[in-house]
């Protein structure tokens, strides 16, 4: 195995790399300070990946690796969609796909008093931010966004609930509006919540909306702008007939 | 095994005399002899056995029998004794530990402590986040505050020279500290976040 001996970073910008790779050297380069998003390691002087994706950079220095996988791993200010298992004290155990439970504790709501706790029932969709997520200790969750408001987080109610990788979450939620939603929301009417954990929550009016929104997306996945477009509307020809 | 001097080797339920003519001490206990009615003192532990004399002004002329184990000279941890121990878990409020050695004895068996948010620092105790002050892995030098409940001990690092004394950095090198709330990885540079404790003079 060749070892390359100066790496530049932005060789590896936007392609795909695997652990084990050495992205940038350090002591090639001038006093500046990097900073390391998800999947990346400092070893000394140089940066190798810890996970398999690609290389993304946004500027003014930061680096991360961007994958998609099935597994979700916590991370400080994501929004998820998760489901409440049990219920403690002061908190409540929700699932969001991590290794471990979340904690959401029950004044996490905007207005929350003790006497005024939410009871949600097992089985509850809640849409929620993550607030803390450090290795080792389970995750915590909150109601509200960073100034205390509610903001359309909380509890959704009907509509239906499906997974995805962490990869479509991510497309789904791109600006500029990503194709197959823009299409389909020219012609259906619906509302749509998507968690960065890989689950996506749809309701509408009639549950055949429902089952053809679900199904464009779950179809979206590894296809480009175009074939998205065409994708979604010979589905929408086979809902008229 | 040898008998040492007066000393004598005995297992779980070897009966040790009668009850009407010695006392049962640590390590012992009294029991009906075979549902006889006949009440007997029978060793609880594999360890040696030693007959301690009646002291002459009390009013039970007895002696009392001991039975000592090997765990018998390991330290115990007592409220307001300084322990050593290595953090196993940091959760939201608190962060378990074991406890290794007490003052400069290493412990026999295993004991749980436990540190409380409260007790993590002197000021601001409510605004402290565990996970800025130990992480799993620190070895800790704590005060014992109580013995707390049936599961763990009650730790303190309250004090300046109590806190992380040793801690990885997650390069896996020992970090070197730098003040009270952070050490530094001597690898990567990085810096960590830790209640540290002062040591020296």
């Amino acid at each position: 195995m060749e070892i390359k001996p100066s790496a530049c970073a932005s060789t590896f910008v936007d392609k795909s790399v695997v652990p084990g790779d050495v992205v940038v050297n350090l002591s090639s380069m001038s006093n500046q300070t990097i900073k390391l998003g998800g999947g990346l390691r400092q070893d000394c002087d140089a940066i190798s990946v810890m996970k398999a994706g690609k290389l993304r950079f946004s500027k003014p220095n930061k680096y991360w690796v961007e994958g998609s996988q099935k597994r979700y791993v916590p991370c400080v200010e994501d929004t998820v969609l998760g489901i409440v298992v049990d219920s403690r004290a002061d908190n409540f155990l929700v699932d969001i796909k991590g290794p471990v439970l979340a904690f959401l504790p029950v004044l996490a709501f905007e207005g929350g008093t003790r006497r005024n706790i939410p009871k949600f029932e097992v089985g509850t969709l809640l849409y929620v931010r993550v607030v803390k997520a450090n290795p080792g200790m389970n995750p915590e969750l909150s109601c509200t966004d960073a100034s205390g408001k509610a903001a359309e987080f909380g509890c959704l109610k009907d509509g239906y609930m499906f997974e995805c990788s962490t990869g479509l979450s991510r497309m789904l939620l791109a600006s500029p509006t990503c194709p197959v939603l823009e299409s389909l929301g020219k012609k259906l009417p619906f509302e749509i919540a998507v968690g960065l954990n890989g689950r996506v929550w749809v309701n509408a009016e009639s549950p055949s909306t429902v089952i053809v929104v679900a199904n464009a997306i779950m179809n979206s996945e590894s296809l480009s702008g175009v074939q998205q477009k065409i994708m979604v509307e010979k589905l929408l020809q086979k809902l008229q007939d | 095994m040898r008998e040492e001097g007066e000393e004598e080797m005995v297992t779980p339920g070897e009966m040790l005399g009668k009850a009407s003519e010695v006392k049962a001490g640590k390590g012992a206990y009294v029991a009906d002899y075979r549902n006889s009615g006949i009440l007997c003192v029978f060793s609880s532990l594999n360890g040696l056995r030693r007959t301690v004399s009646p002291s002459p002004d009390s009013p039970d002329q007895r002696p009392t029998i001991e039975v000592t184990g090997h765990k018998a000279h390991g330290a115990v941890p007592e409220p307001g004794s300084v322990v050593i121990a290595r953090v196993t878990k940091v959760m939201a409020k608190t962060a378990s530990a074991d406890i290794m050695c007490v003052g400069p004895k290493a412990v026999q068996e295993k004991f749980s402590g436990i540190i409380r948010q409260q007790d993590v620092r002197a000021t601001e105790i409510d605004r402290v986040d565990m996970h800025l002050s130990f992480r799993p892995g620190d070895i800790v030098r704590a005060l014992v505050l109580s013995l707390g409940d049936a599961r763990a001990y009650h730790l303190s690092t309250a004090k300046n020279e109590l806190g992380v004394v040793s801690a990885e950095s997650t390069a896996g090198a020992t970090m070197v500290p730098i003040s009270w709330t952070e050490m530094q990885c001597p690898l990567t540079g990085q810096i960590e976040q830790r209640k540290v404790a002062k040591v020296g003079s």
